[in-house]
C-alpha cells in the first residue's frame, strides 16, 4: 500500500463472516441450468398452480427471449449466462411454522442469521425462504385475529378466497414487459410473500421476510405482494443474503405493493447479497389519496444491482419518503436510486440517499422524479450525497426531472467528495485520535438511513458497515 | 452518419446530443434526434480545419460533426497570436469554424443567429430538401412527432454552427451565443474547447427562441488549474424546443467549473438540458459546480432537467442543484402588493432575461438581433423601454 493510500480514510470492508457459510445441497431438488417452456412448466406443475398463472410464466418467458437489454446502461453484466443458473433449487422439506420442525442446516442457517431471535423479540411474523421455498412461515395469533394475512403467493393461490385477490393484483403493478429481468422474474418466480391488511387496522410489529440463497450457480425469484387497504397501517421488512461462490448467482425478484387511500407501508431492506450476485430487482407501490409510503433501503452487498424502487402517487395528498444507503466495495458495480411519478394534486415526494465508494466500488445513483400534469401543488425534493474514501473508486449521480405542470415545485442537490481534512484536524483539535475522528464523520454520514431502521436492523447495518478505522496516521 | 437510409436531400441524426452517462431511455431525455438537410458533395474540395481540431469532442456529438463538415463550405480557421489581447470580437461567419487562442492571448467569440441564419454566415443556412424529397421526409417528420425525443424539421429551414475552439497555457476566452429565430427555423450549434493550463474560459449563451435550437457545448480543461464558466438562459414559448447538452471533462488538477443555468419556459415549450461534469480520474484538487433554475408558466409545458456529476477521483468536491418551480404565491402577493399582476411579474422574468442578453450583446448587429426579437416576444414598446432603461444608443424600434 503507498504511502498516499495509507494516509487516506480507512474504513474496513463489509465483514461478511456472519453471512459466509454454506450448507451441502445433497439431497435437494435441482432443475437443470438454463430456461426451457420444460423448466417453466415444471416449476408450475410442482406448486399446482392455475391455469392462468403457467400461461402468464409462459407469456413471459417469450418476452424475456424477445426483449433487448438496452446497449446504452448500467454495469455489465456480461458475466451473467443464464444457460449456467439454474431457476429452481429447493431443499426437500414441507413449509414449517414451526422452527423445530425446519431441517437442522436451514434452521442453524436462520439461527446464525438471527431471525427466530428477531421474531420472538420483535416481529408479528416471519417469513424464510431458503432458495427457491419458504421453509418457515408464521404469524403472531392476534394480528391474524385482526384479519391480517401473511402467507406465500403460493398458498394465497391454493384458497379459494384469496386466489382472486392474487389473481386481481399480482403483475398488475409490474407487468411481464416492463424490462427483460421482469420477464424473467414472471417466467420462474418462485416463493415470496402475500400480505394483505384489512382496512383500518394497525399491524403494531413489523412483519419480516428473509431471503437465504444457498444454492451455488442458482437464482432466486421470489415475489412480494402486499396490499395495505384504506386507513390500514405496516412496516414490513425484506432481508437477505447468500454465502460468496466464484460463479454467479442471480437474483430478479419483484416486490408489488398496494397502499389504499389513507393508509401507510414502511418498506425497510437490509441486503447484503454476496459479491457474486446479479440483484437486478424490481420494486414498485401504488399509493393512493392521502397514503403515505415510506422506503428505507440499505445496499451493502452484490457484485452488479440495478435497484430502482418505484413510487406512483397516483392519489391527491400521497407522501412518498425514500432513505437509503449504498456501500459499493471491491469487485462492486451498484447502480442504485428510485423513482418518483407524481400524479395527484398536493403529492409531495421526499428522496434522501447517501453511498459509500472504497476499494475500487463502483456507486452510481439514479433517479427520476416525473410531475405528471394533474399533479397541482406537487412538491419534490431530492437529496444525494456520496462519499469517496479512496481514488480507485467511483461515484457516479445521474438524476433526472420530467415536470408538466406549472404549479409544481421540484428541487434536487448533491454533492460528491472525501472527508475534509479540515473536518479531521477540527476534531483531533479536539482530543479525538484520527481514526476516531474518522469514523465519527462516516458513522454521521450514514446515521439518516440507520435511524430509520428499526434497532435491531440498525445494529445489523452498522456491523455491516463495520466502521472500523484503522488509525492510519500519516 | 445515421442508421436509417435517409431521403434523398435529407438525413436523420439519430440520438445525438447526448451526454457521456444516460438515464432510462424511456423517459426520452438521452438525446434529440434531428431531420436536416443534406446535400452530397462528392469530388468538392473544401478548406478543412488544420488536424489539430480532429478528435476535438464537441457538445452535440460526431454525428453532428460530421454532418456539418459534411455540408459547409470551406471551414473557417481564426487564429490570435500568443499574448495578444485582441479587442475585436470573433464573430463566427462560417458553420465550421476553428478558433486557436494561443498562450497568453484573450478573444471573444461570437455566435449569433437570428431568422435569417447565424450572422454574416451565406452558407450556414442549409436549403430545404427539394419537395419530393420533403413528401418522403413528411412520413419521417409525422413518425418522428410522436417520440419526444425527436425534431421534425422539414418545414423548418435549418441553419448550423460547429465552432471548435483551442485555448492554450494562460489564455482567455469569452465565448457568447445568442440564438434570437421564429418558429420556422431550426438550428443546430455545436461547440468544442479544449483548455490547457491556467486558461480561462467563460461561455454565456443566450437561447432566445426558434423553432427548434439543439445546441451542444463540450469543454475539456485538460491543463492544471484551469476555468470554466458558463452562463445559460433561456426562453421556451409557444411550440419551441429546446435541447441543450453541457458537458465539462475535469482533466488538470485544480480545476474549476461553475455552471449556471435558468430559464422561463410558457406556452407548449418543450425544454431538455443535460449537464454532466465529469471529474476524470487524475483531476485531484477539482471542484465543480453546477444549477439550474427554471421558471414554469404553464402546464402545457415539458421541462426536462438531467444534472450529472460523474466522479472518479476522491480529492475533489462536486455538486449540483436543481430548482423547478413557478412563482410562489408568497412571491405573487409580494409584488401585488407593489402594484404588479401575476401576468406583469412573469413578464419581468421574460424581459430580464433580453435585458441580460441585450448588454452581453458585444456589436450593433448582434444587439439588433437580440432586440428584434424582444420586440417579437415582448412588444415594440416593452423592447423600446427595454433599450432606453439600459442607456444604449439605439431605440429597440429602429434597431429591431
Amino acid at each position: 500500500m503507498s504511502e498516499r493510500t495509507q494516509k487516506r480514510s480507512q474504513v474496513a470492508d463489509v465483514d461478511r463472516s456472519l453471512y459466509d457459510f454454506t450448507y451441502s445441497e445433497e439431497g435437494y431438488e435441482r432443475y437443470d441450468d438454463g430456461l426451457t417452456p420444460e423448466i417453466v412448466r415444471a416449476i408450475s406443475a410442482k406448486k399446482d398452480e392455475p391455469e392462468w398463472m403457467l400461461n402468464m410464466r409462459l407469456a413471459a418467458l417469450d418476452t424475456y427471449h424477445a426483449k433487448e437489454m438496452a446497449p446504452n446502461w448500467g454495469p455489465s453484466i456480461a458475466g451473467l449466462d443464464m444457460d449456467h443458473i439454474s431457476t429452481y433449487v429447493s431443499p426437500r422439506t414441507n413449509q414449517a411454522k414451526n422452527w423445530d420442525d425446519v431441517p437442522d442446516d436451514i434452521k442453524n442457517t436462520f439461527e446464525r442469521l438471527g431471525i427466530p431471535e428477531a421474531e420472538r423479540e420483535s416481529l408479528a411474523g416471519v417469513g424464510a425462504q431458503y432458495d427457491s421455498e419458504i421453509v418457515y412461515h408464521n404469524m403472531r395469533e392476534d394480528v391474524a385475529k385482526s384479519g391480517v394475512v401473511y402467507t406465500t403467493i403460493e398458498d394465497a393461490l391454493h384458497d379459494p378466497e384469496w386466489e382472486p385477490v392474487v389473481r386481481q393484483y399480482f403483475g398488475k403493478l409490474i407487468p411481464p414487459a416492463d424490462h427483460k429481468f421482469a420477464a424473467l422474474h414472471y417466467a420462474v418466480w418462485s416463493g415470496g410473500s402475500f400480505v394483505y391488511v384489512p382496512a383500518g387496522v394497525t399491524v403494531d410489529y413489523p412483519l419480516q421476510s428473509y431471503f437465504r440463497l444457498n444454492a451455488e450457480g442458482a437464482g432466486q425469484f421470489e415475489h412480494t405482494l402486499i396490499i395495505v387497504e384504506e386507513g390500514a397501517d405496516l412496516h414490513f421488512i425484506e432481508g437477505c443474503s447468500a454465502p460468496k461462490y466464484y460463479e454467479a448467482n442471480l437474483h430478479a425478484g419483484a416486490v408489488e405493493l398496494f397502499v389504499k387511500d389513507g393508509a401507510r407501508l414502511r418498506y425497510s431492506t437490509i441486503e447484503n447479497w454476496s459479491k457474486n450476485m446479479y440483484n437486478l430487482n424490481t420494486k414498485r407501490a401504488r399509493v393512493g389519496a392521502d397514503a403515505k409510503m415510506e422506503w428505507v433501503s440499505g445496499s451493502f452487498g452484490s457484485h452488479v444491482s440495478y435497484l430502482y424502487p418505484t413510487t406512483i402517487l397516483q392519489g391527491d395528498r400521497g407522501q412518498c419518503e425514500f432513505t437509503g444507503i449504498t456501500f459499493a466495495g471491491a469487485t462492486q458495480d451498484l447502480d442504485t436510486g428510485c423513482k418518483v411519478i407524481l400524479n395527484g394534486a398536493d403529492t409531495t415526494a421526499s428522496v434522501d440517499t447517501k453511498s459509500i465508494s472504497k476499494d475500487g466500488g463502483c456507486n452510481t445513483f439514479r433517479s427520476s422524479v416525473v410531475v405528471g400534469r394533474k399533479a397541482a401543488n406537487a412538491r419534490a425534493t431530492v437529496s444525494c450525497q456520496s462519499l469517496m474514501l479512496d481514488d480507485i473508486s467511483r461515484s457516479d449521480t445521474i438524476p433526472a426531472m420530467d415536470v408538466r405542470n406549472a404549479t409544481a415545485n421540484v428541487g434536487h442537490e448533491a454533492t460528491i467528495g472525501r472527508i475534509s481534512d479540515d473536518t479531521i484536524l477540527y476534531l483531533m483539535s479536539r482530543g479525538c485520535s484520527e481514526a476516531e475522528a474518522r469514523t465519527m464523520v462516516v458513522g454521521g454520514f450514514a446515521n439518516p438511513v440507520s435511524k430509520e431502521l428499526p434497532l435491531e436492523y440498525a445494529v445489523e447495518m452498522n456491523n455491516l458497515i463495520k466502521l472500523e478505522m484503522e488509525g492510519a496516521i500519516g | 452518419m445515421a442508421d436509417t437510409k435517409p431521403a434523398a436531400g435529407s438525413v436523420t441524426l439519430e440520438r445525438v446530443n447526448t451526454p457521456p452517462a444516460q438515464t432510462w431511455n424511456y423517459l426520452r431525455t438521452n438525446d434529440i434526434t434531428l431531420t436536416v438537410p443534406f446535400a452530397s458533395r462528392k469530388g468538392d474540395v473544401y478548406f478543412a480545419l488544420p488536424r489539430l481540431f480532429e478528435g476535438m469532442e464537441c457538445g452535440m456529438g460526431q454525428q453532428v460533426t460530421d454532418w456539418v463538415e459534411s455540408q459547409s463550405a470551406d471551414a473557417h480557421y481564426v487564429e490570435v497570436r500568443a499574448g495578444q489581447k485582441r479587442t475585436e470580437p470573433i464573430v463566427v461567419t462560417s458553420m465550421d469554424t476553428g478558433v486557436m487562442v494561443r498562450a497568453g492571448a484573450e478573444a471573444t467569440v461570437v455566435i449569433a443567429t437570428n431568422n435569417e441564419g447565424v450572422l454574416a454566415a451565406g452558407r450556414s443556412v442549409l436549403s430545404p430538401a427539394s419537395s419530393a424529397a420533403s413528401k418522403a421526409k413528411r412520413g419521417l417528420s409525422e413518425s418522428a412527432d410522436k417520440t419526444e425525443g425527436s425534431a421534425a424539421s422539414t418545414q423548418h429551414s435549418t441553419s448550423a454552427a460547429l465552432v471548435r475552439i483551442i485555448a492554450e497555457r494562460d489564455a482567455r476566452v469569452h465565448v457568447l451565443e445568442f440564438v434570437c429565430a421564429n418558429d420556422e427555423r431550426q438550428h443546430i450549434e455545436s461547440v468544442g474547447i479544449t483548455a490547457d493550463a491556467r486558461a480561462r474560459v467563460d461561455v454565456r449563451q443566450f437561447f432566445l427562441g426558434a423553432a427548434t435550437t439543439a445546441a451542444g457545448l463540450c469543454c475539456s480543461l485538460d491543463g492544471a488549474d484551469a476555468r470554466f464558466e458558463l452562463t445559460c438562459r433561456y426562453l421556451g414559448r409557444d411550440d419551441e424546443r429546446l435541447d441543450i447538452n453541457h458537458v465539462v471533462r475535469m482533466r488538470g488538477r485544480n480545476g474549476r467549473t461553475d455552471i449556471r443555468e435558468s430559464g422561463v419556459l410558457d406556452g407548449r415549450a418543450r425544454k431538455a438540458l443535460r449537464a454532466t461534469i465529469d471529474l476524470v480520474h487524475g483531476s485531484s484538487g477539482s471542484e465543480g459546480a453546477e444549477l439550474e433554475n427554471v421558471l414554469v408558466l404553464s402546464d402545457d409545458v415539458v421541462n426536462k432537467t438531467m444534472p450529472v456529476i460523474l466522479c472518479d477521483e476522491d480529492d475533489v468536491a462536486g455538486n449540483h442543484g436543481a430548482t423547478i418551480g413557478s412563482v410562489g404565491p408568497e412571491q405573487i402577493g409580494y409584488l401585488a402588493d407593489r402594484g404588479l399582476t401575476q401576468e406583469e411579474a412573469e413578464a419581468l422574468y421574460v424581459r430580464a432575461l433580453f435585458d441580460e442578453a441585450v448588454i452581453a450583446a458585444p456589436t450593433p448587429e448582434v444587439r439588433a438581433t437580440v432586440l428584434a426579437r424582444a420586440t417579437s416576444v415582448l412588444g415594440a414598446e416593452v423592447a423600446r423601454d427595454l433599450v432606453e432603461g439600459l442607456g444604449l444608443d439605439s431605440p429597440a424600434g429602429e434597431e429591431a
